[in-house]
């Protein structure tokens, strides 16, 4: 459904931005300053804006059950489109779930607003892995929500060479059984790290040098999906894949003997998604208290497993099975990775690089 | 000229201007217009002259270097690559989607109604399941090369999915109701007789099908090529599902504007552009249509 | 004289519909043959099996001396004008005229001199380069018959072709058609049901009833010898009667009928040893006279009910003594004095051959 919707949005969010645009002069209502805080008071409804197949429907349903908040829960299928169609303003989310680089960018443009810790007493059950990152050092807008990588999945039954890293995935033998995520930031980052360089130093120079070594990988590929990127390694179409931990998580969980989870030595990234509060929402107060409430341990709990990424609620991962903390596509190492930056205008040259790569083939 | 039964017929009915009347019963469909078509465009036109921030938000700030960009080698030689997708695709929906109308269009009137309904009946679930349906056909484990196998017909899982061939069998699966139904209406308008007139002058069938059928079939034939042409010239969800995101079409590079890009004024101004040759086209065809 | 069409007991079934049934007919070369009947009578239906354009359930069709029977219509030497005339809508006149010699790849001169000569013949002369569209009723109706002579087919089916135009040019066209016959001297085969059009045209009719032949002959024989109720009634007016047979004596039988009258009728249609039969009279066969006149055989008394003015004619409703109705046709007399009117006395004289013997259907 997600690009039916896609679809729509498409066609219509210029009007909803026109109007948006509108409504946006007007003075917004807010609900509470941050330092005279009323007491939590039940019901009202909650605005959640989160990614698609993410956050169980039991957890809102938990949730509305202890407080009487009506959750509304509407979903992204990526950090773009979330920003999208927040930055165009006709909708108030009162909670988005954004990932670093957009957390970075929206912190940057002051789109967030800081939260109060007092009524998030549970955020002490984050890891301290968690913290002290570069687009939120002191959790002072964002609490994490699950940490994911990218990596390698090997289909062993048809590939039998050893696969250590990116350069072993993307060569001559294996062209047209390769998966890779849709994912224009992701497929070049994987180039300039295999090429020595920082996946953060997006210049036009280090574009200019990887081009020929990305035109050779982006050859060899078959399928290129972000949605799910599992579904042609289930299928059988192709043999060899770079995609989200937490896809590769479920292929493990499928057959852990077919299945085979490679974290690159050239160095993977990590991503960090994180629940935040907009600056224009309503009910900061609902905002955080659900904030709480995921925080819980046996709420956490809930969230892994159905979604297998890297929990980082340390207190939770008490409660996991030996079995869900044994799977190494859930709990890669994550600690020395680094995240992507937010690269501003270079998205652009990015995209228009692979496309015109595409194009060539 | 002035012959013994010379009688001079009136060629066209009188004009008339719509009364007040007339405009009201207009106004549902013209706000409709406005609000979905006139709107939007016109906030596209303004967006495609505009710039990109940092964050991906439209700056107003008028500049060309969105169309500067659309005249790339790239982006036209994906236009060309998409226009070649979209004519492969019309011209088998024509081949498979003519006879298929023909027949319906020719069938007692009971029947017809049936088939029309058979034709309609995948618009009764998404899209996007009947696509899924088709990748869960096409996969390498999938039914057809399940079939094949168990048949014996081939030794290895045919390479379907994720080719420029599972790319126009999923396009061709989705438009061809486009192409079915506008010739079935110009083939259930034609006169029997004048089908009958042709058999009778000495035509075999192929002559009559050249001569009388398909001549008088026009402008059905022309609003399905329209219908299934554009249409699949913008497509990009089947690409994305069916084709691996591998090859790209021009509805891709417009939607990716729109989404991880975040370069609304380029997607804008490519989609400008796109509209802009469509409406020559189309008054070409328009015009070569009176002509005829 | 040669036979052109021969239909030997051609049946044809829709379903369980007999459309018709078992009909033998002899069409000779260069004749104008009407198919006269009602609609759904089976007329269509018959021409239809000697264009091809249906094929009969039993029976044959021959086509000077050749069994056609399923042989497809473009393999038949024969041409239709349709009753809706069916001329091409995105062709010009001359294109539609010319369509059957292109079909029938006749040389290019051939060609263009044999479209000038038709073109000619139907008096279109400037009119080549119109679209139908453009063209009047009559003028249409011409370009069909040029369009299906130019082929210069053994046999011409005409399906109603004057059915769509007005009384006035209908008439014209009827004397045209029969001109533009004898002048070609191809057989034609003219479907109506229009009773007046038939007596004017044809050399011989074909009379027809629920799928059979019902009468074949000129049309003297036809209208002044109906062998039957529905032929007496469809062609002209008739009175019926019901009489008895009072003796026979060669061509002339003694009937009465009821109240007495005594007449003297034409014996031919009187089976044998029948003892009560049908009559019909034409009406203005009645000779009225306000005096008896000479001799007493074939005389009866009856008063005038009441007249009803046609122009050119008087139609009188009669009474007899006995009851019996009957109607009459005199010419409109401009003498105010010879004029009969409601309620005069009048003596009906008949002649023997003006009384025949009709079969019911």
């Amino acid at each position: 459904m997600k690009r039916i919707s896609a679809l729509l949005i498409l066609m219509f969010l210029p009007l909803v931005a026109l109007l948006g645009c509108g409504k946006k002069e007007g003075p917004a209502p807010q609900s509470t300053g941050s330092g005279s805080a009323p007491e939590p008071k039940a019901g009202g409804e909650l605005n959640l804006f989160g990614w698609s197949e993410y956050i169980p429907q039991e957890i809102l349903d938990g949730f509305t059950k202890e407080t009487g908040i009506k959750v509304n829960y509407e979903t992204f299928a990526s950090n773009e489109e979330m920003l999208s169609k927040l930055l165009a303003g006709s909708t108030r989310y009162d909670l988005i779930q954004p990932s670093e680089y957009a957390i970075e960018a929206l912190v940057k443009q002051k789109k967030l607003q800081p939260l109060d810790p007092a009524r998030i007493p549970n955020l002490k059950n984050i890891a301290a892995a968690f913290r002290n990152q570069p687009h939120d050092p002191e959790l002072k807008y964002t609490v994490p929500w699950m940490g994911t990588t990218v990596g390698i999945v090997v289909n062993t039954e048809k590939v039998k060479e050893p696969v250590k890293g990116y350069k072993d995935v993307f060569q001559p033998k294996y062209k047209g059984r390769i998966v890779a995520l849709n994912d224009a930031r992701e497929i070049v980052s994987w180039v300039m790290v295999t090429m020595g360089m920082n996946a953060n130093d997006v210049t036009p120079e280090n574009l200019a040098k990887i081009k020929p070594t990305l035109a050779e990988w982006i050859k060899l590929v078959k399928v290129f999906d972000s949605d799910s990127p599992k579904t042609a390694l289930l299928n059988g179409d192709v043999d060899i894949g770079v995609i989200w931990s937490g896809e590769a998580a479920l292929l493990y969980q499928e057959n852990k003997n077919k299945f085979q989870f490679i974290l690159p030595t050239e160095g993977a990234h990590k991503a960090i998604d994180s629940l935040a509060i907009p600056e224009n929402a309503e009910n900061k107060i609902g905002a955080e208290m659900f904030m709480n409430y995921i925080l819980r341990p046996e709420v956490s709990k809930l969230i892994s497993d159905k979604f297998p990424y890297t929990n980082p609620n340390t207190e939770a991962r008490k409660l996991l099975t030996p079995e869900q903390l044994a799977n190494p596509a859930s709990y890669p190492p994550l600690a020395g990775m680094e995240t992507f930056h937010d690269i501003g205008k270079a998205a652009a040259d990015v995209d228009k690089l692979v496309t015109d790569l595409k194009a060539a083939q | 000229m002035n012959t013994a039964t010379g009688q001079v017929i009136e060629l066209q009915g009188p004009r008339r201007r719509p009364g007040v009347r007339g405009w009201l019963l207009l106004a549902p469909l013209l706000l409709w217009l406005f609000a979905f078509v006139v709107a939007p465009t016109a906030i596209m036109l303004v967006y495609s002259f505009c710039e990109r921030d940092e964050l991906g938000q439209v700056v107003f700030e008028l500049s060309l270097s969105s169309y500067a960009r659309v005249f790339d080698a790239t982006y036209l030689k994906i236009l060309l690559s998409s226009m070649k997708y979209a004519a492969i695709t019309t011209v088998i929906c024509l081949v498979a989607g003519y006879p298929v109308a023909y027949f319906i269009g020719r069938a007692r009137e009971g029947v017809r109604n049936r088939l029309l309904m058979l034709v309609m009946v995948p618009f009764w679930t998404s899209f996007l399941i009947r696509t899924y349906a088709w990748m869960s056909i096409l996969k390498s484990e999938g039914l057809l090369n399940g079939l094949l196998l168990y048949l014996q017909i081939i030794s290895a899982p045919l390479d379907i999915m994720y080719t420029p061939t599972a790319v126009v069998i999923g396009l061709v699966y989705s438009y061809l109701p486009f192409m079915i139904l506008p010739i079935y209406g110009s083939v259930e308008k034609l006169d029997n007789a004048l089908i009958e007139a042709a058999f009778d002058l000495g035509a075999g069938p192929v002559s009559a099908f050249s001569h009388v059928i398909v001549p008088l079939t026009r402008p059905g034939i022309l609003a399905g090529v329209l219908l299934v042409f554009i249409p699949a010239l913008g497509m990009f969800a089947i690409t994305d599902l069916m084709g691996g995101s591998r090859v790209p079409m021009i509805g891709n590079v417009i939607q990716n504007q729109f989404g991880q890009a975040r370069d609304w004024p380029f997607g804008a101004a490519l989609g400008m552009t796109l509209l802009l040759l469509f409406s020559l086209f189309f008054l070409l065809g328009l015009r070569k249509e009176q002509e005829g | 004289m040669d036979v052109m069409v021969e239909l030997r007991a051609v049946t044809k079934r829709f379903g369980s519909f007999h459309a018709v049934s078992e009909v033998d007919l002899q069409i000779k070369a260069g004749e104008f043959i009407t198919l006269l009947g009602p609609s759904g009578c089976g007329k269509t239906t018959l021409l239809r099996m000697i264009s091809g354009f249906e094929t009969p359930t039993s029976g044959a069709v021959l086509l000077d001396g050749k069994d056609v029977t399923h042989e497809p219509p473009y393999r038949r030497d024969v041409n239709q004008v349709f009753q809706s005339y069916a001329l091409f809508p995105h062709m010009t006149v001359q294109e539609n005229i010319s369509f059957g010699l292109r079909m029938k790849k006749v040389p290019k001169q051939e060609l263009a001199e044999r479209v000038r000569a038709a073109v000619a013949m139907v008096s279109l002369g400037g009119m080549e380069e119109r679209k139908p569209s453009q063209l009047s009723g009559g003028q249409r109706q011409r370009v069909a018959l040029a369009r299906a002579i130019v082929c210069r087919p053994k046999v011409l089916l005409l399906d109603e072709p004057l059915s769509a135009l007005d009384a006035k040019l209908r008439h014209a066209m009827q004397v045209e058609l029969k001109q533009l016959q004898k002048k070609l001297g191809i057989t034609f085969v003219f479907v109506t049901h229009d009773q007046e059009e038939a007596l004017t045209m044809s050399d011989r009719i074909a009379v027809i009833n629920k799928g059979r032949i019902e009468q074949l002959g000129d049309a003297s024989q036809i209208y002044h010898r109906p062998k039957t109720t529905f032929v007496a009634s469809f062609i002209g007016q008739a009175n019926i009667l019901r009489a008895t047979v009072l003796s026979r004596s060669g061509e002339r039988a003694r009937v009465r009928l009821d109240g007495d009258i005594e007449l003297l009728v034409n014996a031919e249609h009187l089976a044998g040893g029948a003892e009560s039969a049908l009559i019909s009279i034409r009406p203005e066969k009645i000779a009225l006279r306000k005096e008896r006149h000479g001799d007493l055989e074939n005389c009866f008394e009856a008063h005038v009910e009441d007249e009803l003015f046609k122009g050119a004619t008087d139609q009188l409703r009669l009474r007899t003594d006995s009851g019996l109705a009957l109607t009459a046709v005199v010419a409109n007399e401009s003498s105010v004095q010879a004029a009969l009117h409601a309620g005069d006395r009048v003596f009906c004289h008949l002649h023997p051959d003006d009384i025949v013997i009709v079969h019911e259907e």
